[in-house]
C-alpha cells in the first residue's frame, strides 16, 4: 500500500517540470538480496563506493529482509537493478535480464552446501530425516530449491521428512542456526560459508559440510528486459564488468571474495531451471 | 554445679560482664536489622534489573511468541546473548502458551517444541525474586503478554554471582563493624560498671580483710560524690566499729572470768590458811613453855616448818593463778600438784572425795601453753564440784594420747544443763554468767586447737578434753 502510493508520487514527480540538476541527481538504486554478508556494512560501503565511481554518480544500495521483497521491487520499478538469486531470476526469466555474473574461484558458479552441527555424523541428506531444518529463503536455489528439490527425487517434502523447517532470511542466518544447536542441519550458500569461514571461523567452525550440491550459476545481476536500454542500466553494466579494473572495484571485489564480475551466459542457470523442473 | 561457679564470680565482675553481654545482644540486633535492610536493598535491585532484562525481551519477543516465529525469537535470544555476553542471562527459554519451549539460547538445553515446564516450575515471579539464597544464579519466569493476551512465558536465568559476592562482602565489613563497635560498647559498658562498682569491692575486700575480721575503710577511700554508697560504706565503717567494740568487751569479759574461779575458791582458801593457823599458834606456845626440853622444841619447829611450807605453797598456787607473767611458761607436772593443792580444800570442805590421776610425763606435757591448761582444769574441776553432791566424787586424770593430752574430768552430779553445754560445746553466742567460765572453756580449748567431748553414763558426767601437742618452744 505504501509502496503504491510512493511509485505514484514518484510518477507524479516524474511528470512535473523538475529542474534537470534535480532530475540528474536523483538515485540510482541497486537492491542487493542478502546473499552475502548482509550485516557488514563496510562491504556494503565498499561495494556502493566501487559502483558509484564506476558509474560517475551516486548510488543507492537497497536491502531487503525477502527475496520476495527485492524481486517485487525489481519488478515493479521500485529498484533500478538488482543482485538476485538465480532461482527467482528464473522464476521471472520473461521480465528480466542478465547484467553480469560474478566469478568466484575462477568460474560464475557455485555450490549449495547441506551442513550440519561440528559434531553431528550424519553422511548424507537421508541421515538428516526427523530432524530440524534451516532454510535461508524460499526463493533462493542454495538455501532451499536444491535440497527441496533433492527430496523431491526421494519423494518427500521438507514438511514430510523434516520434523520442522524453519526460514532464517540469510544464509549467514543459516548457519547462525545450525552452529548454534537450534536445528539439526541447513541448506546454505556455499560461497557465504566458505567467505564467512574466512571472515567469521568460529561461528563456521561449529557446522561441517554433510554434502555439496553440483556447480550451479553464480547469483547474478539482472535488471528489468524493458529497461536494459536505458542509459542508467548500461552504466551499471559497464561499471560491472570493469569493476577489476578499478582500485576501488577491486577493493570491493577483495571483500566480497570474488575474482570479477562476468559478461552473462543464461545457460549458466540451465542447472537451477532442471532443479525447478523437478520441483514442479 | 554451674550455678555455683557462676556464683563464685564476684557480683561486681558479673554486673559487668551482664553489661558486656547486653552489648553483645544489642549490637546482634543491631546487625540483624541491618543486614535484612542490605538484603531488601539488593533484592530490591537484583529485581529492578531482572525486570528490566524480562521486559526488554517481552517487548522484542511478544511479537514473534504470537507468531510462533521459531527463528526470530533465538535470533533475538542469541543477539541479547551476545550483547550481555559475560554479563547477567545465563540462560533464557521461552515457551508458547502450552507450555512448549519455541526457543532457548541454549537449544541444546531446551530444544524446540520440548515441554519447558522443567525450566519453569522452578522459577520465581518477579516480584518474588531474591538474593538472599547464595547461590550464583536466579531463575525468573514472567509471562509474555501482547495487547493484553498470554502468548507465552520467558523463563531466563540471570547471573547474580556478583551482587550475592557483594552482599557477602558488606554483610562481612558490616559484622567485623558491628562485632568491633559491640566490643568496645562492651568494653566500655564493663568499663564503667567495674568503675561504678569499685565502692562494692572496696567493702567486699574490707569485709573479710586479713582472715575474716571485717576491717574499717579508710575515710579517704571513700567516696565523695555517690551518696547512696558513701552511705553504705560509713554504715560498714561504724558497723565494723561496733564490732570491735563488742570484741573488746567480750576480752574483758574473759579476763574477768579468769578471776572468777579464784574467787570461787577464796572461801575454802581462806579455811585451808586459816586451820593450820590455830595449829601453829599452838606450836608457838607450846615452844614457848617447853623452851628448856630441847626435844620438844625440836619436834615443834619441824611441825612449824610443815605447816608454813604448806602454807607458802598454797600462796605460791594462789600467786602463780593470778601471775600475768605466767604467758608462754610450759605446762609440767607440778602445774597438776598446783591445781590439787588449790583444788582440795573446795572438795575436802563439801566432803568430796578425789580421784587425781596424773599419767602424762614432762614430755607429753612440755609442749603445751600453762596458763590456759591451768585455766581449763581449774574451770571444770570447780564445776565439776557444783554439780557434784556433797559427799560424791570428782575424778581428774590427765593421760598421754595420740599426739596429745587428754584430760578427763569426771562428777557423779546431775550433768550439765542445755544451756550449759551450748556455752561448752558450741560457739553460739550466750548470756553470760552459768557455770564457771565454761565459755572461757571453750574458747581455751578452740584456741589450743582442741575439742571437748561430753559423755553421760551410769550417773556420772564425763568431759574429755583433748589438746594437741603444740609446737615445742
Amino acid at each position: 500500500m505504501r509502496r503504491r502510493t510512493l511509485i505514484g508520487s514518484l510518477a507524479a514527480s516524474a511528470v512535473l517540470p523538475l529542474p534537470s540538476i534535480l532530475r540528474a541527481q536523483q538515485l540510482f538504486r541497486l537492491a542487493l538480496t542478502p546473499v552475502f554478508l548482509d550485516n557488514d556494512a563496510a562491504v556494503i560501503e565498499r561495494l556502493r563506493d566501487a559502483l558509484s565511481a564506476g558509474m560517475g554518480r551516486d548510488i543507492d544500495l537497497v536491502q531487503r529482509r525477502t527475496y520476495q521483497e527485492i524481486t517485487g521491487a525489481l519488478l515493479d520499478g521500485s529498484v533500478d537493478a538488482a543482485w538476485l538469486c538465480g532461482y527467482p531470476f528464473l522464476q521471472h526469466r520473461s521480465q528480466l535480464s542478465l547484467l553480469g555474473v560474478p566469478v568466484w574461484r575462477g568460474q560464475p558458479r557455485y555450490q549449495s552446501y547441506l551442513i550440519a552441527s561440528a559434531g553431528d555424523e550424519a553422511g548424507s541428506l537421508g541421515e538428516l530425516r526427523g530432524g530440524m531444518h534451516a532454510f535461508s529463503d524460499p526463493d533462493s536455489n542454495s538455501g532451499f530449491l536444491v535440497t527441496a528439490s533433492d527430496l523431491a527425487r526421494m519423494g518427500e517434502t521438507p514438511d514430510s521428512f523434516f520434523a520442522r523447517t524453519i526460514f532464517t532470511w540469510g544464509h549467514r542466518n543459516v548457519v547462525r542456526a545450525v552452529a548454534g544447536s537450534l536445528v539439526r542441519s541447513g541448506s546454505v550458500d556455499g560461497y557465504v560459508w566458505e567467505a564467512l569461514a574466512a571472515v567469521e571461523p568460529d561461528l563456521v567452525g561449529r557446522t561441517r559440510i554433510v554434502s555439496r550440491s553440483e556447480w550451479l550459476g553464480f547469483p547474478p545481476f539482472a535488471a528489468r528486459t524493458d529497461r536494459m536500454g536505458d542509459a542508467d542500466v548500461t552504466t551499471l553494466q559497464r561499471a560491472l564488468l570493469g569493476m577489476d579494473g578499478t582500485p576501488a572495484g577491486r577493493k570491493a571485489l577483495d571483500l566480497l571474495f570474488l575474482d570479477r564480475i562476468a559478461e552473462p551466459d543464461v545457460r549458466l542457470f540451465d542447472g537451477i531451471a532442471a532443479r525447478m523442473a523437478e520441483l514442479g | 554445679m554451674k550455678d555455683r561457679t557462676i556464683s563464685r564470680i564476684p557480683i561486681t565482675l558479673r554486673v559487668a560482664l551482664a553489661m558486656g553481654a547486653l552489648m553483645i545482644v544489642l549490637g546482634m540486633v543491631a546487625s540483624q536489622q541491618v543486614l535484612r535492610s542490605l538484603s531488601r536493598l539488593h533484592d530490591d535491585r537484583l529485581r529492578e534489573i531482572a525486570r528490566l532484562h524480562v521486559e526488554g525481551l517481552s517487548v522484542a519477543l511478544g511479537p514473534f511468541v504470537l507468531h510462533k516465529d521459531v527463528w526470530e525469537i533465538y535470533d533475538t535470544l542469541d543477539r541479547a546473548r551476545v550483547a550481555s555476553d559475560g554479563q547477567r542471562m545465563l540462560f533464557t527459554v521461552v515457551a508458547d502458551d502450552r507450555n512448549r519451549v519455541l526457543a532457548a539460547t541454549d537449544p541444546l538445553r531446551a530444544p524446540v517444541d520440548s515441554d519447558a515446564t522443567p525450566f519453569s516450575k522452578d522459577a520465581s515471579e518477579l516480584s518474588a525474586l531474591t538474593a538472599s539464597g547464595n547461590a550464583p544464579q536466579a531463575r525468573v519466569r514472567a509471562p509474555l503478554l501482547v495487547a493484553g493476551r498470554t502468548v507465552g512465558q520467558i523463563v531466563t536465568e540471570i547471573d547474580v554471582g556478583d551482587l550475592v559476592a557483594e552482599r557477602q562482602r558488606v554483610s562481612f565489613y558490616l559484622l567485623l563493624a558491628n562485632a568491633g563497635a559491640t566490643a568496645l560498647l562492651a568494653f566500655a559498658g564493663y568499663f564503667l560498671v567495674a568503675r561504678m562498682l569499685k565502692p562494692v569491692t572496696l567493702l567486699a575486700q574490707h569485709m573479710d580483710d586479713a582472715g575474716g575480721a571485717p576491717s574499717r575503710i579508710p575515710e579517704s577511700e571513700i567516696p565523695r560524690s555517690d551518696t547512696e554508697l558513701a552511705r553504705l560504706l560509713r554504715t560498714f565503717n561504724t558497723m565494723t566499729g561496733a564490732i570491735d567494740a563488742r570484741a573488746e568487751a567480750e576480752k574483758r569479759l574473759a579476763e574477768r572470768e579468769r578471776f572468777v574461779s579464784l574467787g570461787r575458791l577464796s572461801s575454802s582458801l581462806a579455811h585451808e590458811i586459816n586451820n593450820p593457823l590455830g595449829g601453829l599458834l599452838n606450836t608457838v606456845d607450846t615452844i614457848r613453855t617447853y623452851a628448856d626440853r630441847p626435844e620438844v622444841v625440836q619436834k615443834s619447829v619441824e611441825l612449824l616448818e610443815r605447816g608454813l611450807v604448806h602454807l607458802k605453797d598454797v600462796s605460791r598456787a594462789i600467786l602463780d593463778e593470778n601471775r600475768l607473767d605466767r604467758a608462754g611458761l610450759p605446762l609440767r607436772r607440778t602445774d597438776f600438784d598446783d591445781l590439787k593443792l588449790l583444788f582440795e580444800p573446795e572438795a575436802a570442805r563439801r566432803r568430796q572425795s578425789l580421784d587425781w590421776q596424773v599419767q602424762a610425763d614432762a614430755a607429753d606435757l612440755v609442749s603445751l601453753p600453762s596458763a590456759p591448761v591451768r585455766q581449763i582444769v581449774l574451770n571444770l574441776l570447780l564445776n565439776a564440784s557444783a554439780a557434784a553432791p556433797e559427799g560424791g566424787r570428782i575424778g581428774l586424770s590427765v593421760d598421754p594420747r595420740d599426739g596429745g593430752i587428754e584430760l578427763t574430768i569426771t562428777d557423779d552430779g546431775r550433768g550439765l544443763s542445755a544451756q550449759d553445754l551450748d556455752r561448752l560445746m558450741s560457739s553460739v553466742p550466750v548470756a553470760p554468767g552459768g557455770g564457771v567460765g565454761l565459755r572461757l572453756v571453750h574458747d581455751l580449748v578452740a584456741g589450743l586447737g582442741g575439742r571437748i567431748r561430753h559423755a553421760r553414763d551410769a550417773g556420772r558426767t564425763s568431759l574429755v578434753v583433748f589438746l594437741p601437742k603444740g609446737e615445742e618452744a
